[in-house]
């Protein structure tokens, strides 16, 4: 199947839930709203076959995050993007339909401080036990600052 | 009365040193979690903060073993980015490098496989035949490990005629031995018996878990992106998805083995068909807003890496997704229902070359906290003596 035809079919099918780009070939880009994402994808892994999620990015915008969903199929890569606002940043997770997104999504978590509700684990996955909370290193705002080195017996 | 059993987190031989708790039951594993971060640099931090050709250089150090890999994803996204077309002489020399990267990530595994196994002979000639491909690579491009090739636009060196006639006298060696171990194999039915069985993973549990390249194509999930998104090269190229169907070690072992021989075929087609002209193209020092998802076969599976341009000279969001993490979902069902003494294999199996290094294992009771320590070497052998306490898939053959 072309793009344009599966783009005509997506549109014919899932209505005004999605916006639909293609800007490449085999390239597709949907936006859905947050409330939306888990009914689109369980849609889309029944009749289209997206079972197979490489992996979630997420996006500082300033104002929102920006979430996207990269899958493919064997004909194009299908990349669902959300946005939701910074002030209450809430997705609900894909794991009841993808299992394999899970470590993507605590990724997220941790790294832009968006929460995933109904998450099964919702541990860290990267950063250390010891990192503080409420400290998100991919958000832009976020700067490193080296800890005061502390010489064991003070300085000589 | 179970027990939980930590392995890792440093394995001086991985890319990515991970902590993996195993709670066994006896001998069988009956549930496994995974620990990462050991070894979390923020390259997707600082490859916010440095221009596109620093980031080239950045990429390639993500990985050790596949560095071409992550260098030629980021490159042919930025491209892309760019609206660059790069000489055509320049992609197919791209592309080379990384077929001969993929036999030699494919031999070291196949050696570590069959040591893995106890069938150390199987190991010393693979990585023989490694160091034939890995000259062949420092002829190419100058370096053994991180190639540095790539540049944005093209690549950095050109081949001569008498490069192209070494090139091809390697690979005609690398077939005619390879062919001939993979013969050892069908003589050798407790290579084969060790193997076989091991490690589990349905094509259900592969698919819903999103378990990539050999790994997946091993419990025959036909996945490979150089077929399905043909990038650069590929589609004038001709060869086969390779894929088994017993879902087991050996079929990883099938899998590698037939994509050895496919790259082999491809090296030998980029050669014959070198295109002439130009290496490269010059590149703008900026890139135009914008969005693109770059996807690459790595040895170990898909890659991708998602670029967001803002008009700069430095990318506003650089995702990288390495294939390895993408497996590590499928290794936890892979180990569950195994045995403690199969999980030297069964981590083999997806690539991450754990074994290799001599490492210590901890293990501690889960009601007394007692703790006793294991070296790797330990473990080994705990792996070598499995036949002669365990159960094992009968009548296993070698499909070569």
């Amino acid at each position: 199947m072309t793009d344009a035809e599966l783009i005509e079919k997506l549109k014919a099918d899932l209505g005004d839930r999605v916006e639909i780009a293609n800007p490449a070939p085999r390239r597709l880009f949907l936006k859905v709203a947050p409330r939306v994402l888990v009914d689109v994808t369980t849609r889309l892994r029944d009749a289209y076959g997206l079972v197979f999620l490489s992996t979630i990015s997420g996006l500082d915008n300033g104002a929102t995050f920006e979430i996207i969903y990269h899958f493919s199929t064997p004909g194009q890569d299908f990349n669902i993007r959300t946005e939701v606002p910074k002030d209450a940043p809430r997705v609900p997770s894909i794991t009841p339909v993808i299992p394999g997104a899970i470590l993507y999504e605590r990724e997220i978590q941790e790294m832009f401080g968006i929460v995933v509700d109904g998450i099964p684990d919702g541990r860290r996955l990267m950063l250390s036990d010891d990192w503080p909370e409420g400290q998100f290193p991919l958000r832009k705002d976020w700067r490193h600052a080296r800890p005061q080195e502390v010489i064991p017996g003070g300085e000589s | 009365m179970s027990f939980e059993i930590p392995i890792g987190p440093q394995h001086p031989a991985l890319k990515e040193p991970i902590s993996l708790r195993m709670t066994v039951e006896g001998e069988v594993i009956t549930g496994a979690d995974i620990r990462l971060g050991y070894n979390h640099r923020g390259v997707e931090k600082v490859a916010e903060e440095k221009n596109w050709t620093q980031n080239i250089y950045l990429a390639e150090r993500i990985c050790g073993i596949c560095s071409h890999s992550h260098a030629t994803c980021f490159v042919q996204g930025v491209e892309k980015l760019m609206e660059l077309q790069p000489p055509k002489r320049g992609l197919y020399i791209r592309y080379l490098v990384s077929e001969l990267e993929r036999v030699h990530s494919h031999l070291l595994w196949l050696g570590v496989a069959g040591h893995e196994a106890g069938f150390d002979s199987f190991f010393m000639y693979t990585w023989r035949d490694r160091e034939i491909v890995m000259d062949l690579l420092e002829m190419i491009t100058g370096n053994r490990v991180h190639y540095a090739i790539n540049a944005i636009g093209g690549v950095r060196r050109d081949l001569d005629e008498g490069q192209k006639a070494k090139v091809l006298e390697g690979v005609a060696t690398l077939r005619k031995r390879s062919v001939y171990y993979f013969r050892i194999g069908a003589t050798e039915p407790s290579f084969v018996a060790r193997i076989a069985g091991v490690g589990m993973l349905s094509l259900e549990q592969a698919v819903a878990l999103c378990a990539c390249g050999p790994t997946a194509r091993a419990s025959g999930w036909a996945r490979d992106v150089r077929k399905e998104d043909p990038y650069a090269v590929y589609d004038e190229l001709d060869f086969a998805v390779c894929t088994a169907d017993t879902c087991d070690v050996l079929g990883r072992v099938v899998v590698r083995v037939k994509e050895l021989l496919e790259s082999y075929n491809m090296i030998e087609q980029m050669i014959r068909n070198l295109p002439g002209g130009d290496i490269a193209c010059k590149a703008p020092r900026k890139a135009k807003p914008g969005e693109v998802v770059s996807r690459y076969e790595a040895p170990r599976g898909e890659n991708i890496h998602y670029i967001k341009a803002n008009g700069t000279d430095k990318p506003e969001r650089l995702k990288v997704r390495a294939p390895t993490l993408g497996n590590y979902p499928a290794t936890v069902e892979m180990l569950r229902n195994g045995f403690i003494a199969d999980i030297p294999l069964i981590f083999a199996a997806i690539d991450p070359c754990i074994c290799c290094a001599e490492r210590t294992v901890t293990l501690i009771g889960a009601r007394s906290g007692e703790e006793s320590v294991v070296r790797m070497s330990d473990l080994r052998r705990r792996a070598l003596a499995r036949p002669e306490n365990a159960l094992l898939k009968r009548n296993a053959v070698w499909p070569f």
